[in-house]
Parts: C-alpha cells; sequence; structure tokens
C-alpha cells in the first residue's frame, strides 16, 4: 500500500464530492403576512455609535406594524453587526439575502461597506435601498447599478456647499482640510475643490489619515502649520473627537467646517468647547438635541415612538439624533413600500424608490421634499447650515439645493 | 499496525461520505458557511503541521492567508498582462505564493524560536494589512478589490454555494490526505523529533533547517489556498478581510482542535467560525439560564461570549477535540493493535 496509491485515492474520492448533485434554487418573496427588510450596521467598533441608527429604524418599523403595518403586513427587519468592516458586511448581506431571505437590503451603514455588497446586491437583483452614504456614485452609477439608491445629500455637493460658504463669507479665506483617506474623504474633498473653482489657490493643505490609524493629531499638528484661519474635518466618529481635541490642544483658532456624519450633538458636545465653538455644518434631519425642536411635533412623535418601541433606551438616546436619522429613512422605506402596491416584488420596490415624491417626513426639516426619478437618484437634496453654539446646534439661512 | 491504517482509511472514508452527503440535508446558506469551516479547517492543517508537528509557533498565519485571496483578488481581476485569470485556476497560484512568502519566512525562523519567534510571525501578521494601503492603486487600498462572484464551471447545474462548498471541501480532503501522508511519513518523524528535542533531531542527522523552513512553506502554502478560497467565497478583499486577530483565532482553533490531530481540526474551525458570527445565538442560549438577561445586541457582548465559551471549552477539553477522539477511539486502536 504506497502512499502513492493512497493519495491518488483521496482525490478520486475528493473530484466525486466536488462533483455530487444539486439541489434547487430558492426564490424569495414576500409572505403573506411579513415584509423582510435588512441591513448591517456598526454596533461595535470605532463606529458603533452610528448603529444606533437601525435600533431607530427597528424601533419605527415595530410602531407601523401595531398601528397594522403595510397593506396588512408586519415588516420583519433584521440588523447585522459588521462593527464597521466591509468584510464582515459582505458576509452579512450574503446571510440577509440567503438566510433571511430580505425583500431588499436597506440602509447599510458606511461607504466601503456599501461599496463592497454593491455589485453582489446588483448581480442578484437585491434591491440596496437608502444607502447609509453620501457618497456620490450610490446615486449617480444608476446605469451601471439599476438595484442601488443613496439617501442623504452626496457627500460631494456637501464639499462644494462649504466652498461656496467660505468664498462668500471668509475674508482671505486659508483653507486646511483633514479628511479620510478613502473614497468617503475623497469624495468631500473633491466637492471642495470643484466648489472652490477659481480660488482654488485658498486650500493650502490637505492631509488624509487612514481609517485604521490611532490618532488625527499628527495631521492636525501640520495642518496648523500651514497657518490656515478655516479647518475642514472630513472625518468620523472618534477622528472628529479627536480632531478636536488637537485643535483646542494645539491652541488653533481656525473658524471650522465640521461633514455632516461627524457632526452629532453627541459628539460635538463632548468636544473642548473652546475648539468646537462656532463651528458650521449642514444639516437636513431635525436634531432631538436641538433646542429649535424642543417643542417640534415630529421630534415628540420620535420620542414617544422610542419610548414604547425600543429596546433598551435611556434618557440619553432621546436626544440621540441616529435614531431620528433612522427614523426618517425608515419612514421613506414605509412610504416606499405603500408605493410599491399590495403585493410588492424587488422590481416594484425598485420602481417605487425611485419615483419618490415624498412631502411632510416628520424627521427631517419643515419643506424639504423627498424626490427621485429614474435618472436622479438623490433622495434627499435639500439642507440648511447649523453653526454649533451655546452646547447646541442652531439652524441658519434658508433651504439650499444640493442636487448634483 | 495494518489495523490501525485500515482504521483511518475507513475513518477518512466515513468523512469523505458526510462531506458528500451533507449539504442535501442543510439549506443553502448553511452550505455555504460549511463552506468557510471548510476554510478555516483548511488553513488549520497547515498551522498543525507547523505548530503541532514541528513545534514552531506563527501567529501570523493570517498573513499568509491574506496573501491568498490577494493574489485571487489580483489573477482573477486584473489578470496577467490583462488576462483575467479563472478563480478556480488561481487557487494553485495563491497557495504556491503564499508557500514562498513562509519559505522566506522560515528562514530567519531557523534562528530563532518559542517566543521569539512567535513575535516576530506576529509582526508579519501586523504589518501586512499596511502593504495593500501603500499600493492602492494595484492592491485597492481600503475600500478592497471587488471580484467577480464565483459562478460553478463546466456548465454544472447547482448553487454557488454548493460549488463553494464542494469546492472548499474538495480541497479540504485531498490536503487532509496529503498532511496525513506528510505527518505518518519519514517528514513527520523528523518534524516531531524537532518539535521534542531540536539538540537529539540534529544528532540523529535530521537537517534542522530543512525540516524547519519546509515546514513555514508546506503551511503557509496550505493557508494561502484557505485565503484563496476566502476571497472567492467572499467575492471581495480588503485588509480588514484577513484582520490581526485572525491569525489569533487561528491559534485558538488548533488549540481546540487539538495540536496534533488533523481529524480534530475540524472541530477547532467549527468553533472559530460560529462563535464569530453566531454569538448571539449563543447568547440566547445563555439567557435560558436563571438569573442571566444579555443582549446579544450590546456591543462586547459577542467578544464576551467568545472568550467565555472558549475558557470552558479548554477546561474541560485541555488535549482538545483531538484528545477526545484519542480518549474515545485509544482502546480499540491499541488493542487492534497489539493483537496485528
Amino acid at each position: 500500500m504506497g502512499a502513492r496509491v493512497l493519495f491518488v485515492c483521496g482525490c478520486i474520492a475528493a473530484l466525486a464530492v466536488t462533483s455530487a448533485g444539486a439541489r434547487p434554487v430558492v426564490t424569495p418573496g414576500v409572505s403573506a403576512d411579513e415584509i423582510q427588510l435588512g441591513s448591517s450596521v456598526p454596533l461595535s467598533g470605532e463606529a458603533a455609535i452610528a448603529g444606533n441608527v437601525a435600533r431607530g429604524i427597528e424601533a419605527y418599523f415595530k410602531y407601523v406594524n401595531d398601528k397594522g403595518g403595510v397593506f396588512g403586513r408586519k415588516i420583519a427587519y433584521t440588523y447585522l453587526d459588521d462593527g464597521y468592516d466591509p468584510g464582515r458586511a459582505v458576509n452579512n448581506t450574503i446571510r440577509l439575502v440567503q438566510q433571511e431571505q430580505v425583500l431588499a437590503v436597506f440602509s447599510s451603514l458606511g461607504t466601503s461597506n456599501n461599496l463592497a455588497v454593491r455589485k453582489l446586491l446588483n448581480d442578484a437583483k437585491v434591491p440596496q435601498l437608502y444607502v447609509s452614504s453620501g457618497a456620490t456614485t450610490f446615486g449617480r452609477d444608476y446605469k451601471k447599478y439599476p438595484w442601488t439608491i443613496g439617501y442623504i445629500p452626496p457627500y460631494s455637493e456637501e464639499g462644494e456647499l462649504y466652498a461656496r460658504y467660505v468664498v462668500k463669507n471668509v475674508k482671505k479665506p486659508k483653507i486646511a482640510v483633514l479628511y479620510q483617506n478613502d473614497d468617503y474623504g475623497r469624495d468631500l474633498l473633491g466637492g471642495l475643490k470643484r466648489g472652490l473653482g477659481s480660488n482654488a489657490k485658498s486650500l493650502v493643505a490637505s492631509v488624509g489619515y487612514d481609517p485604521t490609524s490611532a490618532d488625527v493629531q499628527p495631521q492636525v499638528t501640520q495642518l496648523k502649520a500651514s497657518k490656515a484661519n478655516v479647518l475642514m474635518i472630513f472625518a468620523f466618529g472618534k477622528f472628529s473627537l479627536q480632531a478636536f481635541n488637537a485643535v483646542s490642544r494645539l491652541a488653533w483658532k481656525p473658524q471650522i467646517f465640521v461633514n455632516d456624519v461627524s457632526s452629532a450633538s453627541a459628539l460635538m458636545a463632548i468636544v473642548p468647547q473652546n475648539a468646537a465653538k462656532g463651528s458650521i455644518s449642514i444639516v437636513f434631519g431635525k436634531d432631538p438635541a436641538a433646542p429649535l425642536w424642543r417643542n417640534d411635533k415630529g421630534i415628540k412623535l420620535f420620542q414617544s415612538i422610542l419610548k414604547k418601541y425600543g429596546s433598551s433606551i435611556n434618557a440619553r438616546d432621546l436626544k440621540d439624533g441616529y435614531f431620528t436619522a433612522g427614523m426618517a429613512t425608515a419612514y421613506t422605506m414605509v412610504d416606499t413600500l405603500k408605493r410599491a402596491g399590495r403585493n410588492p416584488t424587488r422590481q416594484s420596490v425598485m420602481n417605487a424608490a425611485s419615483h419618490l415624491n415624498e412631502k411632510g417626513n416628520p424627521f427631517v426639516l419643515p419643506g424639504i421634499v423627498l424626490h427621485t426619478t429614474p435618472s436622479s437618484r438623490f433622495p434627499l437634496t435639500q439642507v440648511r447650515l447649523q453653526r454649533w453654539s451655546n452646547n447646541a446646534w442652531h439652524p441658519f439661512g434658508k433651504l439650499i439645493s444640493a442636487k448634483p | 499496525m495494518r489495523a490501525r491504517l485500515w482504521l483511518e482509511l475507513a475513518g477518512f472514508a466515513v468523512l469523505t461520505a458526510i462531506v458528500a452527503g451533507l449539504p442535501r440535508y442543510v439549506s443553502d446558506f448553511r452550505a455555504r458557511e460549511l463552506a468557510i469551516v471548510g476554510m478555516y479547517f483548511i488553513a488549520l492543517l497547515g498551522l498543525s503541521i507547523l505548530t503541532g508537528y514541528s513545534g514552531q509557533i506563527s501567529l501570523g498565519h493570517g498573513a499568509f492567508m491574506a496573501i491568498g485571496g490577494y493574489t485571487t483578488a489580483v489573477l482573477s481581476i486584473d489578470g496577467v498582462y490583462g488576462h483575467q485569470i479563472r478563480d478556480l485556476w488561481t487557487i494553485p497560484i495563491a497557495g504556491v505564493i503564499a508557500g514562498m512568502a513562509g519559505l522566506l519566512v522560515g528562514v530567519p525562523a531557523l534562528r530563532l524560536s518559542g517566543l521569539y519567534l512567535a513575535l516576530i510571525t506576529f509582526g508579519i501578521a501586523v504589518s501586512f494589512p499596511q502593504l495593500p494601503k501603500k499600493f492602492d492603486h494595484f492592491l485597492g487600498g481600503t475600500t478592497g478589490k471587488i471580484l467577480n462572484l464565483a459562478e460553478p464551471p463546466f456548465g454544472l447545474r447547482t448553487t454557488t454555494n454548493n460549488w463553494i462548498y464542494y469546492l472548499t471541501w474538495g480541497i479540504a480532503l485531498v490536503l487532509l490526505l496529503a498532511a496525513w501522508l506528510l505527518v505518518r511519513g519519514k517528514a513527520g518523524r523528523a518534524l516531531k523529533a524537532i518539535r521534542d528535542s531540536e539538540v537529539a533531531a540534529a544528532s540523529s542527522g535530521i537537517n534542522l533547517a530543512t525540516y524547519k523552513t519546509l515546514a513555514f512553506g508546506i503551511s503557509a502554502f496550505y493557508a494561502g489556498v484557505a485565503g484563496s478560497l476566502y476571497a472567492i467565497a467572499n467575492a471581495y478583499v480588503n485588509p480588514d478581510v484577513f484582520p490581526i486577530i485572525l491569525s489569533v483565532y487561528l491559534v485558538v482553533g488548533l488549540a481546540v482542535g487539538g495540536l496534533d490531530s488533523l481529524v480534530g481540526l475540524i472541530a477547532g474551525a467549527g468553533l472559530i467560525y460560529f462563535l464569530q458570527n453566531h454569538a448571539d445565538t449563543v447568547a440566547r442560549w445563555i439567557n435560558h439560564l436563571p438569573a442571566l438577561n444579555l443582549d446579544p445586541k450590546q456591543p462586547g457582548i459577542p467578544s464576551m461570549i467568545f472568550g467565555a465559551v472558549l475558557i470552558v471549552v479548554m477546561l474541560l477539553l485541555p488535549t482538545g477535540a483531538g484528545g477526545l477522539l484519542r480518549r474515545v477511539f485509544g482502546p480499540l486502536t491499541s488493542r487492534l493493535y497489539t493483537r496485528s
């Protein structure tokens, strides 16, 4: 019994295994009393705080189910933790599509995470709805990826708005930019550059940081050396926190602009106020921590839903904008399902998502209309500017367009 | 001796039958999960040859998996001079490239042992993820590289997941057999001798340098194949797909499976997959115990459960699943052994 013979036997056995039987492919659908939706979000890791978006969505769907659901069907919502890691997002998304058999993947969070699954969802013709990322590509590249649609204003437009504001309102601007060195940060930076146009010279320094690095203090120090009077913080989570800390520690006094997704009130309240005071950002959702909305109907509704339907909710959560952001998306999702008809299919849901005309979403700023057409796939394109003072955001100016 | 050989062969036949039949009884998605367990199993086989048999500790095998995964990604997307290579054929290439990297690491490893070797290999695991970031035009940076979804070749009528399952386990069985042949022959005896005492091994004429480097190369080859399959199954690679912690998980899987038990490693592979992806299920089980109420969605709970289960497993099975198998089948084989 030679070793070689054994080896050949094994190979034959293995080949037999490889060519063994097939099973039929299952087609997922909508059951008589349920609609399955799912998302992949960070519940752990450096972006864990943003996972509250999913908890807000969950609470809102429970509220809708309690009121009878959509055409008599309850929405079953599954959200899985990816730790803000695109690899795990791929795994989760495959699990949602194949195991949970969702009608659509909805509001998954993160630019890289959504990019990583875009191709496989489009290949499988599963709607990738209301992506929780403002990367311009999700709305722009619908010809190549017809099953994908974004939600929040595109980052490139956001960058452009800041540029236009600086050119108009800051004397002799010298702009320094701290950006996350991936598709997300570069998108914002690209928009800023485009918005500066002929004033390109006023951009004096831009430094990227790696999303896996430990601290951005070195980058901020480098930016301070450029003697800029305007600082753009295009960061995320702990990095924006570190950036404000570094600015304060270096006793630097630039006019700070901080991009929307890193401007949560909860975060702004804990950074050194000598740096944070006067910072400017854009806003489109109602911030439950802002004094302006204290007696607003939408925010009251939000708080009552969260108290009744949220799981392990504490007092701080009632002022957490991530929960409201989740509810705003969930509201649009329910709207979409209603438009998709009594017997929704993946095609009809996608069709509804690209023919939105939603007025009166209680969780976004008054006056905003969420509007899409098959060739304009950016649902939210109206924003206001807001300034941080006295430990809260204060919107100012009129609604402005962020439509590409 | 003969009897024992036949017993092991019969065991292999049973294993083959189980592997071939299992997908009929589980869902399509479970087939995918089992395929990923198979990938961990392949990587663990390699690690077992290195750590279990030759006694060299590696905390860097995640990096060899990454080399395999990236090789497959680059060859199947960018190809060689613009010619894309079918994902299937990139698997052996990925193995060979990872194996060569392993040989390179094996050379300095000759001068180090124990803790120092573990540190060096850990350094590789830590530094490898920086490479794709440095060469982001070629390797995709943190955004990663997106592969085409695997499809069954040769007109086979089966689902992608079943195809990946049979592919992975087919390769795993061949590699299991190859590892078994290696460790039961001359090379295996040499490796074990080195593990038990380098001085004694050298004085009985074993070439330490050759065998130690070879063990590194072979085990990296296994890891490379596993990484390549992982990239194909996920249709995506980025540095986070092969995180530093993966190397640690592999060592965990090796300890749970039993250092020098090849078949026991299946249990190790299963455990590391299960705890990474289904810690929430475990949390729900644990909640049946009195006075416990864990919220599986709370951050940190899954990792805590991973740790707790690991401690319990190692307390109950200090020699791993392999040790348990030996205790159950040991009396049987030794009787056969004395009769023949």
